[in-house]
């Protein structure tokens, strides 16, 4: 027997006497909820709408609030924005962004905003992203009186960013795993067949590692640098999705070998993970060094407060405080002391690098070689 | 005007549907134009849109396959603990898909270490996400059936027949809400992101992130719009009719969920072993850290200074798409296929990539008066794009809602000369009260799980609680992380209780 539960077989059409429940009836509660919730939702929609009062004239003293988009983890520059606002009692307006491959990104809402920007200043994680901005129009010239003991190699020479306190591209392996002995000492080593199907990196079409490879591109020239990818995929290396996974990966044993950032790798060793970290290619190309870049918007709406931000950025004060914090970020001016665990700048061999120049190769490699790569090497 | 003109056709109602439809694609607008007057062509993308619209397929057909029994029995069959089961189920919806395949991928790393299956992983996470979604639907499809049906069924079969031909009747809304779970698939990249799996999503997030390519993210996400067009349109033809009936069942004795040793058995069993595997399994592999940790302060911290921001986004893009989901509604009233055009352009709305819309009011921003760009940098603009995003779910709801009601109403109004503003303020208002009102809870809870187009559109000092979980995800100490992911999934847990009350226990 089949039977069927459809309204148009079981029931007829509706009718006066198949009707019980009145329009209305018993529902009152349920539309004074209704109402109730709308009418909260209102206002907190009006609540939203808020307009902000622009800063007094040039050489005025700055008012604030300094509007900050940073693609610096927001657990590392969340202290140093705060200290700046207690000093100069400057609110600072921060606006995080992340490395990771999960959004589109604050660089696309600064391109996007370029018109009527909302942004002072953008503290980028690395040169890169502060040299597209410099290439998309999007950034104004500023020395810093501030800047005084930075190396120049590490900034633009126009002065539309300055690097300060940087990172580095380290190899970072699974003590439990890698005997010392056997432990990594160059990127090269990641195709060695003693860590077939064992080394991961993150995706180089995103943050550090696409610098990183572009920087390689521009060391090795591209036949050795497209022969070193194929190499690793062929080793059975594999690609996840940031660095903080391939911190995550080598600390719980999954991969045995990976490249990140010392940011990344300090805080597997402040964790207490089994990760030893390697400075690579002491006696060949070198380490990759990421400076941080401090870039001030053209057209910011605050532009002095963005300048004074600048200067508390790219103070010896501050480098002195991202070498003491989680992020061990290595002070790029001589002379100030090192994070604790790793050694000084000026002790590495670091990698020959026209950091501006980088830009145009990455936007280059990233529509072509590297795209094909990882399109090809993944899924 | 009377309460007629509620019920009449009028071809201002197909103008109507397309100005609700207009506005909420006009944030698109500066993107889409971008794209046609660039470059043409889509690179390898279409090869990637076909591997997605597999992953797509198969975390659907596992949605539909598991949740519609999973749905069917909960509403048939009394057990303990239905309530709290049912609202653990609903968590997947509510948390963003990012926290379940980190979730998956911490946990799979700590007891199964090894490479994973990025398509089988994606599926995974995915699939938990699709069967809550056609659970939920099937279970609402079955409870809206009459007593004496039910009774009918299992007088003349026994419980399997009556699980059969509830199955049978819950089977074509459920069908809509896989595909909705499958349209969702296609526009999130965060799964095949972590499981390094090539999707749709993700690339056109390269194109975005990596390429700065506006042009191109936006004909890729076209392309994705409009293959969700072609399979969404037959579709939304069949359900729309079933909106409609769904008004007679409605009418009569409610449905009472009855206890039966074995079915009450086989449902609660299939209920616990979703949650023990879909929610469970994900949420230990991230709170597993935080049992180690001392994080929880400083995640309360984080939890307090983003609340309030959350809230607003929330209850602000939720009001926004009930009450344009109800004037969608209104406007497609009793044609067939007006319905199904509202139903097909809701899956076309929700294909769009979240970035066009975001990065489209921002060169909005950039284009008005001087005068109005701080609204379009203010809390409100967050909202308007969220309600936006997520109208199609408002949509679904007071389609529904609105079928619930009786043309014969507004006749008899009309015949004893009862006011349009007296008809909506005692008659259909309380009526449509309950749909709204979940429709604002669900779009206020999907809005504050959003991370995407808050961190496009956020102003500045501005954050809600997801994005600070993500912007803290990859350096914070797993402890903190763990934290947040958990006092997270708590608040989405308690708002979920709170639903049958705002909803008038009619859910």
């Amino acid at each position: 027997m089949t039977v069927s539960l459809r309204p148009k077989t079981l029931t007829p059409g509706p009718s006066p006497t198949r009707t019980p429940a009145r329009p209305g009836e018993g529902k009152l509660p349920a539309l004074r909820q209704a109402v109730a919730a709308l009418a909260l939702a209102g206002w907190v929609l009006l609540a939203g709408c808020g307009r902000e009062e622009p800063e007094g004239g040039a050489g005025a003293e700055p008012q604030g609030p300094v509007v900050v988009y940073s693609s610096v983890d927001d657990v590392f520059a969340r202290p140093v924005a705060q200290r700046f606002q207690e000093e100069t009692g400057i609110e600072v307006r921060l606006v995080p962004d992340t490395e990771e491959t999960k959004s589109t990104g604050l660089l696309n809402r600064l391109i996007a905003e370029k018109e009527r920007p909302q942004a002072d200043v953008f503290w980028s994680g690395d040169p890169v992203r502060a040299a597209v901005l410099k290439r998309r129009g999007l950034s104004a010239s500023y020395r810093s009186p501030a800047a005084t003991g930075l190396p120049p190699r590490f900034s633009d020479p126009e002065g539309h960013w300055t690097g300060f306190s940087a990172r580095a591209r380290v190899l970072i392996y699974n003590r439990e795993k890698v005997p010392e002995e056997q432990a990594p000492d160059s990127i090269f080593d990641l195709v060695e067949p003693r860590f077939r199907g064992q080394a991961c990196i993150a995706n180089p079409l995103f943050g550090t590692t696409s610098m990183h490879a572009a920087a390689l591109f521009a060391a090795l020239g591209e036949q050795r640098a497209r022969q070193l990818f194929e190499d690793f995929t062929a080793n059975g290396g594999r690609i996840v999705s940031s660095n903080g996974e391939v911190r995550r990966r080598v600390a719980n044993g999954e991969c045995t070998v990976g490249i990140t950032d010392t940011d990344d790798a300090n805080v597997a060793r402040l964790e207490g993970k089994p990760v030893g970290i390697v400075f690579p290619d002491a006696d060949g190309i070198g380490t990759l060094i990421i400076p941080n870049a401090a870039v001030l918007i053209a057209g910011a709406p605050h532009p002095e407060a963005g300048r004074r931000f600048i200067d508390f950025l790219l103070a010896p004060e501050t480098e002195k405080a991202l070498a003491a914090s989680e992020a061990a970020q290595m002070p790029v001016r001589p002379g100030l002391p090192p994070p604790a665990g790793l050694p000084a700048l000026a002790g590495l061999k670091a990698m020959e690098v026209d950091y501006g120049g980088l830009a145009a190769l990455l936007e280059e490699l990233s529509r072509g070689f590297l795209k094909e790569w990882v399109d090809r090497n993944s899924g | 005007m009377n309460p007629l003109a509620l019920e009449r056709p009028s071809r201002w109602r197909a103008f109507g549907v397309a100005g609700v439809f207009a506005l909420a694609l006009l944030p698109s607008f500066p993107l889409l134009r971008e794209a046609a007057s660039g470059q043409r062509g889509l690179g390898t993308f279409p090869a990637t849109l076909w591997q997605s619209f597999g992953l797509a397929t198969a975390s659907a057909a596992l949605g539909f396959a598991a949740g519609l029994p999973l749905g069917v029995t909960a509403a048939l069959y009394s057990f303990p603990g239905r309530r709290a089961l049912l609202a653990l189920a609903s968590l997947p919806l509510l948390v963003p898909s990012l926290l379940w395949a980190v979730g998956w991928s911490a946990l799979l790393a700590r007891v199964a270490p090894g490479p994973l299956p990025g398509a089988a992983a994606c599926v995974v996470v995915f699939a938990t996400t699709a069967i809550p979604l056609v659970l939920l639907t099937a279970w609402a499809s079955t409870a809206a059936l009459g007593a004496g049906q039910v009774e009918a069924a299992r007088l003349a079969g026994g419980e399997a027949v009556l699980v059969r031909s509830a199955c049978r009747h819950a089977a074509v809304p459920a069908l809509l809400a896989a595909g909705l779970a499958g349209v969702l698939v296609l526009s999130d990249p965060a799964p095949g992101q972590i499981f390094g799996q090539r999707t749709a999503a993700a690339e056109i997030l390269v194109s975005f992130a990596a390429l700065f390519d506006f042009g191109l993210a936006a004909r890729q996400g076209l392309a994705l719009a409009a293959l969700v067009l072609v399979l969404a349109a037959p579709l939304a033809a069949v359900a729309a009719p079933r909106l409609a009936a769904a008004v007679l069942p409605r009418a009569i004795r409610p449905l009472r969920p009855v206890w039966h040793r074995e079915m009450a058995a086989l449902a609660a069993g299939g209920l616990l072993v979703f949650v023990g595997i879909g929610v469970a399994a994900p949420l230990a592999g991230l709170a597993l850290p935080a049992l180690r940790g001392t994080a929880l302060a400083r995640a309360g911290s984080e939890v307090v200074e983003t609340l309030g921001n959350t809230a607003i986004y929330g209850l602000g893009a939720g009001a926004l798409a009930a009450v344009l989901g109800l004037l969608l509604a209104a406007l497609a009233g009793r044609s067939s296929r007006l319905r199904t055009a509202v139903l097909a352009l809701s899956f076309l709305l929700l294909a769009l990539p979240s970035a066009l819309p975001s990065l489209g009011l921002l060169r909005w921003s950039g284009e008005v008066p001087a005068a109005l760009a701080p609204v379009f940098h203010s809390r409100f603009t967050v909202c308007v794009a969220l309600g936006l995003r997520f109208l199609p779910v408002a949509t679904l709801l007071a389609l529904r809602g609105w079928a619930s009601t009786s043309p014969t109403w507004a006749w008899a109004a009309e015949l004893h000369g009862v006011s349009l503003g007296r008809y909506l303020a005692r008659v259909l208002a309380p009526r449509l009260a309950p749909a709204v009102a979940t429709g604002l809870v669900l779009v206020g809870l999907l809005s504050a799980a959003d991370v995407g187009t808050v961190l496009l559109l956020h102003p500045p000092g501005q954050r809600s609680l997801p994005l600070a979980i993500f912007t803290v995800m990859a350096n914070a100490p797993e402890a903190l992380v763990a934290s947040l992911c958990l006092l997270y999934v708590v608040g989405a847990g308690a708002l979920l209780a709170a639903l049958p009350w705002l909803a008038g226990r009619r859910l």
